[in-house]
């Protein structure tokens, strides 16, 4: 049970369908985790509709619904186009492994990275796994920009609390925290950084939510 | 006429006419039922395609949208969402698609926009929570009716035109604080705010 949810705006935004992909992964692994976000989001996508249907009307050209029947015609019934294969989760066609076995990158004591930011070309925001060994601590840091992040594994905890699987937290500038990974497990996030990464270079400027 | 209105359900008397055309598409393919809804549809989705900066694309993406309702209808759950509900999300999912086609360079597509926005009632074995869900359907256009127009200027940027919470500041000339309170407020009527939340 999840205790950490995104804000109501972040969500409005995700139904507008406004955020980035890579914000969007993160409110997705959190909805499919989340009951009482996904009725949020039911209610948000219903605003949609009613939004869209008060809007002015563009009436649309006289022979497109011909041109749409010659196009249903000419491809297979819809039985047999309809998605009817169980779901992969997203995380594991993105990752194609168990987050467990990825080729981390120890960085500094119990901290290890792996920046996967080239599975989302043409963003501008950089995204990356992190891992803190079980019992493990971070040093202190504080934040550039905001960034979002989901734990995927396990669980940290920071002076603003107790953060399990698929809670959700974004810190910003203000934010200085020094986690620890709590439980038995070693504690694996998902992290979105909106800030621009060139200008430290990837060694000063290391990861968020443990260390940076 | 078709054989689904057979078993009337309690819920059945919340099923709004679109949701029940949509219905018939699904079930038996109902070229009728299916240019109704198209009648209905496509202005408000040309003009969805218009507001968010695709004008020289909105023919394109009312077809795709309608091609895509015409395949999908047979997993249209009308106690999972309202039809106008589903094909919102439908023209949602489009644009971003459309978009990211466009955008592309050479790198392949990993996640496809699916995998992250869905399609309600799709992809899920949850627990029917149905009138629930019609509820808030009907709750929406319910609590709209009340919104005073600023919330809900702001909310029809957001939705129709792509804007984010700061553009839509920008344009109005107002500070982004003002902005995200309309909102939640607007939020708070429809309870989509949590009660607990430090925002």
């Amino acid at each position: 049970m999840t205790r950490h949810h995104p804000e109501s705006l972040t969500l409005m935004e995700f139904s507008a369908g406004n955020l980035s992909e890579p914000h969007a992964l993160c409110i997705r692994l959190h909805l499919d985790e989340c009951s009482l976000c996904r009725s949020r989001v039911d209610t948000l996508d219903s605003l949609g509709a009613v939004m869209m249907e008060r809007q002015p009307k563009v009436s649309v050209s006289e022979s497109m619904f011909e041109s749409i029947l010659a196009k249903i015609d000419s491809s297979p019934s819809p039985q047999h186009t309809a998605k009817t294969s169980p779901r992969i989760s997203v995380l594991q066609k993105l990752l194609g492994d168990d987050v467990n076995n990825l080729p981390w990158k120890r960085q500094l004591g119990d901290v290890s990275v792996l920046d996967i930011t080239e599975k989302f070309p043409d963003q501008n925001e950089q995204v990356v796994l992190q891992k803190l060994v079980s019992g493990g601590k971070a040093p202190a840091h504080t934040h550039r920009g905001n960034e979002t992040t989901i734990v995927l594994q396990g669980a940290f905890a920071d002076q603003k609390g107790v953060f399990n699987q698929w809670d959700f937290v974004v810190l910003t500038d203000q934010d200085e925290h020094k986690p620890v990974a709590v439980g038995g497990e070693d504690c694996i996030t998902l992290s979105v950084l909106s800030a621009p990464v060139k200008l430290t270079g990837i060694f000063t400027r290391m990861l968020n939510p443990f260390i940076r | 006429m078709t054989t689904l209105e057979q078993k009337p359900t309690r819920g059945e008397g919340r099923k709004d006419p679109w949701s029940q055309l949509l219905v018939k598409v699904g079930k038996s393919q109902d070229r009728q039922a299916y240019h109704a809804l198209f009648e209905h549809f496509a202005p408000q989705l040309k003009y969805y395609a218009m507001a968010n900066g695709m004008a020289s694309h909105a023919e394109e993406l009312v077809q795709e949208v309608f091609v895509s309702i015409w395949r999908r209808a047979c997993l249209y759950d009308w106690q999972k969402a309202a039809a106008s509900t589903w094909i919102f999300t439908i023209a949602r999912n489009q644009r971003i698609d459309m978009l990211r086609k466009m955008r592309r360079t050479s790198a392949e597509m990993q996640v496809e926009t699916e995998d992250l926005w869905q399609i309600p009632g799709e992809d899920e074995n949850e627990p029917v929570t149905s009138l629930h869900r019609l509820m808030s359907e009907r709750r929406v256009r319910e609590s709209l009716r009340h919104l005073p127009e600023e919330q809900i200027t702001v909310i029809a940027k957001v939705y129709m035109e792509q804007k984010s919470h700061q553009m839509v500041a920008n344009e109005l000339n107002i500070p982004l604080g003002t902005v995200k309170s309309r909102v939640r407020l607007a939020l708070n009527k429809l309870k989509v705010i949590l009660q607990d939340q430090n925002v």
